[in-house]
């Protein structure tokens, strides 16, 4: 087996974080959106005005809210109905993320395929186990492999080294990560949504969607997200980098388990999810 | 049966579900036979999909259900000593071959012990 020299370490990356580059910077509305937030007096509807000034974020916003992986059984028309319903953490994931899905869709579609799979599979399972805002589960799965994203960007070299290692010794993408920059892309992800403000309950759930049982006060939704990204890989629905049905934590398997009946009708939920899915890109053209 | 996006229905086809809104308004039952014309009211209403009988499409990408059968297993082969994913794969395979052959084709497999 030819041994990879890559010169990548945790410290590389871990500065590299400092400030990513490759990346799409963050709309200008994100900071002020931030400060406006803190302020326990502003109404979703002045929020949802500022927002509303950008009308290609506004087109954006919506088509993503509407789309079938959040399944909301009303159709959103409005951003301050968008926040309303759905919470604020979504709509400002949903903000921060907005560009670099629009890339990953054109450089991985695979990886945006499976991401879009996870957050349909998160939504069924949080709307059934009785999750009080399950749009934010389904976000949480949505950007659970950010890690990727961002290794793809800022170290593609390495990063292609890294699949093609993985493709070779027929392991997983985590694997050959943990092994070679003693880092996996979940604490990756976690760093960079921690960096954006994003919450704790969208934080914890993508740094341990391998290891759930360490998501701290979000350990039910770090298993849902574990669970999805599972589920989709089964259905083959996209691909997060390696063909592999990752290994089942049973910790969090025993805080969201289902019966033979449920896991089938789960599966034709998704499956129906999945088929509308196929259609469905980023952009508003 | 077999889902697919709208624009590969055609004529002739007969709905295996309701064909529904994308808010849930049911706008014609199962066994309704499409017609050209009525492909385009349901598009103009907004639904995305539809549910038909058997499975008349060969969707750009798609693969045979033994195709498809066989990649489930490999896909699976890194996890084969967990009893709660040999108990979903099982449960996937079955829905497969459940909605491309049918019930009958499903129990012959169990029967002979394919499953």
């Amino acid at each position: 087996m030819p041994a990879i020299i890559l010169p990548m370490t945790r410290e590389d990356i871990l500065k590299r974080m400092e400030d990513v580059q490759s990346l799409p910077t963050l709309p200008p509305i994100v900071s002020k959106l931030n400060e406006m937030v803190n302020d326990q007096e502003v109404t979703a509807s002045r929020l949802g005005k500022i927002i509303e000034k950008d009308q290609v974020l506004t087109a954006k916003l919506l088509k993503m809210v509407n789309s079938s992986f959040f399944g909301f059984p009303q159709r959103i028309s409005t951003i301050p109905n968008a926040l309303v319903l759905l919470g604020f953490n979504v709509i400002k994931t949903l903000i921060v993320t907005s560009s670099i899905f629009e890339v990953m869709q054109a450089s991985d579609v695979k990886l945006f395929e499976h991401s879009l799979g996870c957050a349909a599979a998160a939504g069924i399972i949080a709307r059934r186990r009785g999750i009080k805002n399950p749009e934010e589960v389904s976000t949480a799965g949505l950007i659970h492999d950010l890690g990727k994203i961002v290794m793809r960007a800022e170290f593609p070299e390495e990063y292609d080294r890294i699949l093609a290692a993985a493709r070779e010794r027929r392991i997983s993408v985590r694997e050959v990560e943990e092994e070679i920059v003693g880092m996996g892309h979940g604490e990756i992800g976690g760093l960079l949504a921690s960096r954006w403000n994003l919450p704790e309950s969208l934080v914890l759930p993508v740094r341990f969607h391998h290891t759930p049982e360490r998501a701290g006060d979000h350990k039910k939704i770090a298993a849902i997200v574990h669970f999805s990204d599972i589920l989709v890989r089964a259905v083959g629905y996209g691909s997060g980098g390696d063909p592999w049905v990752p290994p089942l934590d049973h910790g969090a398997w025993e805080r969201i388990k289902f019966g033979k009946r449920e896991a089938e009708e789960i599966l034709m939920e998704l499956e129906e999810k999945l088929a509308e899915l196929q259609n469905f890109t980023v952009d508003i053209s | 049966m077999q889902r697919i996006p709208i624009k590969f229905a055609a004529a002739g086809m007969i709905l295996e579900k309701e064909a529904m809104t994308p808010e849930g308004q049911v706008l014609c039952g199962a066994g309704t036979e499409l017609t050209a014309e009525l492909i385009l009211r349901l598009e103009k209403q907004g639904v995305a999909v539809l549910t038909v009988q058997g499975h008349p499409v060969t969707l750009p990408g798609e693969k045979s259900l033994p195709e498809r059968l066989k990649e489930l297993d490999s896909r699976f082969s890194r996890v084969k000593g967990d009893p709660v994913l040999r108990a979903i794969k099982k449960l996937i395979a079955r829905m497969w071959i459940l909605q491309e052959r049918g019930e009958e084709a499903l129990q012959a497999l169990e029967k002979q012990g394919k499953l």
